[in-house]
């Protein structure tokens, strides 16, 4: 360097020897740069990086596995709720025309999918076919049966709206009973409901776990590296600067976790696809137990990277305010 | 050397150009005290003009750190002003903080240089750490690496090279910035007396151009041998400010 050049360097103001697009283009080489150094000191201890990446894993695995547990019971309950139609028992006294006019009737709600007519012939033969019961019926002189119809609430409805149809076909005219399966099924609607918020309240909690192991990698990556901090600081690095490294070693923990979260729940979905399918075979092909969707696949090591981000964020934040 | 010879007292003549005669760091009655009731300094009061070359002496504890801690802004005075170029240290806060730093080159006598990186990396950081360009960086790190002799080490790691060129890595990396303050805490410390003359002449180069240099040193003979404007304390008191004439 001759003596020229360094009078020249000396002389140039340093805050303006970097043009604006000159300074992005450095902020953006020093993210790359911060992005590849931190994923290499990720791989330059592999054991304690697996192991971190295990356990935020685990972490964010178990809602998953809840959520997909919760959304099959759902599911469940909705392909059993669909098989038990109400069964409406008519006056003895109602003539085919009045029940066929009361089966249209109802089948006009909203509330309705479909109105079946079972007659008091086919009552007696189904009754026929039950064992000890045919001696008996030859007995009878006439046909004690009444027309039933066998309402299907529409699929989906919730507790009270099947509560209010059962509710307004006991209040008909021509009613003598109805049978309903209501009361079971308000209580997997209630269960249901509790799983919901046990599946939020496990996720939250599971998110904050995860937000400190993140946190506590990071801050012992710091502590270890309190010295370089010291120098990047004493040569004029700002606080976002010394930080950027350590951010992206969150976001790499948390992406991978979230990867490894993601890939245990399609295992345990894969694990249970094969009882699943006995369960639906059992319920002739009526059952269709879901698996989680895609989107949430998806979302998962996005929302862990960003978990990832904030933990090294709020520690390197807390630990940098300690350095020079 | 003559026409750019520190004078005593403030203002001196202007003999180098416009940026001289102007006071860069300016300390006004500065006093630190640490936790326990410790006087570091006391009513501290001197300027040092632009691209002057000065030593700062005394025995052990006598201050010099705690001096150029302040002008760091590694520490911040208990009572007094430091001011540098007009700016007012004591005041500077957040972001204001690696800007000034930017300004300031530092050269430590433990070197403090980031091992796991080569030595181009290391000189590279100041340069890095303002957004300067990439092919720019590579040119100006050569160059302050050809001025101190270590350009074909530059892909070497620190801990390879001697104490000795380990700190002239350092004072690369200070000059790299080209800053306006060069300061320096005790360079040859750990140096033999021929490598420390090496060390104080490129200190001595880098004054010519124009920047203020401060060292701390209690290396009396060399500092004797250097003949430029010596400041001595004493219980972290200012007890004799020497011109370079007046340095036997």
């Amino acid at each position: 360097m001759a003596a020229a050049d360094v009078r020249r360097d000396a002389e140039t103001p340093p805050r303006n020897e970097a043009s604006h697009t000159r300074r992005v283009s450095s902020w953006r080489e020093h993210h790359g740069w911060s992005a590849g150094a931190s994923l290499r000191r990720l791989a330059a201890r592999p054991l304690g990086s697996l192991l971190t990446i295990a356990v935020m894993g685990l972490a964010l695995a178990l809602p998953l596995a809840f959520y997909l547990l919760l959304g099959n019971v759902q599911q469940l309950g909705k392909a059993l709720g669909q098989d038990q139609a109400i069964n409406v028992f008519l006056q003895p006294d109602q003539a085919a025309s009045q029940a066929q006019l009361l089966a249209k009737q109802l089948g006009d709600r909203s509330d309705v999918a479909s109105v079946a007519i079972k007659t008091p012939q086919q009552g007696l033969d189904e009754l026929a076919k039950l064992q000890g019961f045919s001696g008996a019926l030859d007995a009878l002189e006439q046909n004690p049966l009444p027309f039933v119809l066998m309402v299907q609430p529409k699929p989906g409805l919730d507790a009270p709206t099947v509560e209010r149809l059962v509710s307004d076909l006991r209040e008909m005219h021509s009613v003598a009973q109805v049978q309903d399966s209501g009361t079971w099924r308000q209580r997997l609607d209630a269960l249901l409901g509790v799983g919901d918020r046990v599946v939020i309240a496990l996720a939250l909690m599971l998110a904050l776990a995860a937000l400190l192991v993140v946190g506590n990698t990071v801050r012992v990556d710091i502590a270890s590296r309190h010295e370089e901090i010291g120098v990047l600081l004493l040569v004029g690095a700002s606080g976002a600067f010394v930080r950027r490294p350590y951010l992206y070693a969150g976001i790499w923990y948390g992406l991978f976790s979230g990867i490894l979260a993601a890939l245990l729940a399609l295992a345990i979905e894969f694990a249970l696809s094969g009882p699943v399918a006995r369960l639906s075979q059992a319920y002739d092909g009526k059952l269709h137990l879901g698996g989680l969707p895609l989107w949430l696949l998806a979302v998962v090591p996005l929302a862990a990277a960003v978990l990832g981000w904030l933990g090294a964020r709020l520690v390197s934040a807390w630990q940098l305010r300690k350095a020079v | 050397m003559g026409d750019l010879a520190p004078c005593i007292p403030y203002p001196c003549r202007d003999t180098a150009g416009s940026r001289r005669g102007r006071a860069v760091i300016q300390f006004d009655k500065v006093s630190k005290h640490y936790d326990g009731g410790h006087e570091a300094l006391s009513q501290l009061s001197f300027t040092i003009p632009t691209g002057e070359m000065a030593f700062v002496t005394g025995h052990s504890g006598a201050g010099k750190s705690t001096l150029l801690k302040l002008l760091g802004v590694i520490e911040r005075p208990s009572h007094g002003a430091i001011t540098m170029d007009g700016q007012n240290l004591a005041k500077v806060r957040g972001r204001g903080i690696p800007k000034l730093r930017q300004r300031i080159g530092m050269v430590f006598q433990d070197h403090r240089l980031l091992m796991d990186r080569s030595v181009f990396a290391n000189v590279e950081l100041p340069l890095a750490i303002a957004g300067i360009a990439r092919v720019e960086r590579g040119r100006r790190v050569r160059a302050a690496l050809e001025k101190v002799g270590l350009l074909s080490y530059e892909r070497q790691l620190p801990a390879t090279l001697s104490t000795g060129e380990q700190q002239r890595v350092g004072i690369a990396r200070a000059i790299v910035g080209r800053p306006s303050l060069l300061i320096a805490d005790e360079p040859t410390g750990n140096l033999d007396p021929q490598l420390a003359v090496e060390i104080m002449g490129l200190f001595a180069e880098f004054q010519q151009v124009g920047t203020t240099v401060l060292i701390a040193s209690h290396d009396l003979p060399l500092i004797k041998r250097m003949r430029k404007r010596v400041v001595v304390l004493d219980h972290g008191r200012l007890v004799a400010d020497l011109a370079a004439e007046e340095v036997l």
